[in-house]
């Protein structure tokens, strides 16, 4: 058993796609189309290049209450790690990426939140 | 961008009260008053959060409203038009069809299924890509097939 494949909610699979690329710096790897939706997913190019970020759309009621709900209660619903959390902070701040902090200490790790536009908000960690 | 809690709490509230279905609809610099955030910051901030201006997200919040009621089948195109806060029945095919690329009579009836199931949401408002694997290339699980052990 691996972990190969995880996937996020989202409300707009080209929205999202836009914004996992051209501002976070992921790389498409699949894109086929199914139905309305599509099988939509990312990679990053620091790699491992086989786990892959699946951005599923949001299209369940259900889905779209916990969404909101975990976004109301400043949960994010995924982390990324990052190498110098204070370069990504800057960067994504220029591309007018909301956060709703500064980058903190949590014991063994320095994190912070943002808005990835599509329902989620998403945690940046830096091992320390 | 950087949003302090309190701000980050009035969006959250503010999206909301922009879901929320009124027979006298809140406008927008209602709602940016009732947060406490002057409508140029609001519209500026709320869209910068949640990636669509607050008008975007009323007219999406509505139409995904219209969308679970006509696939449920128990009400008209008419009765789901006065649902979701809409007074003209043409204002409201124009916007679905423009939106979601087909009428609400067509979307009601694409989403029928031959058996009902109480308590289950019919097909067409859980499209789970993960459960829909099946239909997927061979190519799409390349990646994986050839990936050697970490």
């Amino acid at each position: 058993m691996r972990i190969r494949l995880s996937s996020i909610m989202v409300d707009d699979q080209d929205k999202a796609l836009k914004f996992y690329t051209e501002v976070l710096g992921f790389q498409k790897k699949h894109e086929i189309p199914m139905g309305q939706y599509k099988w939509l997913t990312v990679i990053s190019p620091e790699g491992p290049e086989e786990v892959e970020l699946s951005l599923e759309p949001n299209v369940n009621p259900a889905g779209k209450t916990f969404q909101a709900a975990m976004f109301s209660q400043n949960i994010p619903m995924t982390a990324f790690e990052v190498t110098d959390i204070q370069e990504d902070y800057m960067r994504l701040k220029s591309h007018g990426v909301v956060f709703t902090s500064e980058p903190v200490e949590a014991g063994p790790v320095k994190i912070v939140v943002f808005s990835d536009t599509c329902g989620n908000l998403i945690q940046l960690y830096q091992p320390l | 961008m950087l949003l302090g809690q309190d701000t980050f709490r009035r969006l959250c509230q503010a999206r909301e009260l922009l879901a929320e279905v009124r027979e006298q609809p809140l406008s927008i610099r209602d709602v940016a008053r009732r947060t406490g955030i002057s409508p140029f910051h609001f519209i500026r901030q709320f869209e910068a959060l949640f990636g669509v201006t607050p008008h975007q997200f009323r007219i999406q919040s509505r139409l995904d409203q219209a969308k679970l009621l006509l696939a449920k089948g128990h009400h008209s195109v008419t009765e789901v038009c006065m649902e979701v806060g809409m007074s003209s029945l043409g204002s409201f095919s124009d916007l679905f069809w423009r939106r979601v690329g087909t009428t609400p009579s067509a979307y009601q009836r694409s989403a029928r299924v031959m058996v009902q199931v109480p308590g289950i949401l019919p097909p067409k408002l859980f499209p789970g890509c993960l459960s829909l694997m099946g239909m997927l290339p061979r190519a799409a699980f390349r990646n994986f097939r050839e990936a050697r052990p970490l």
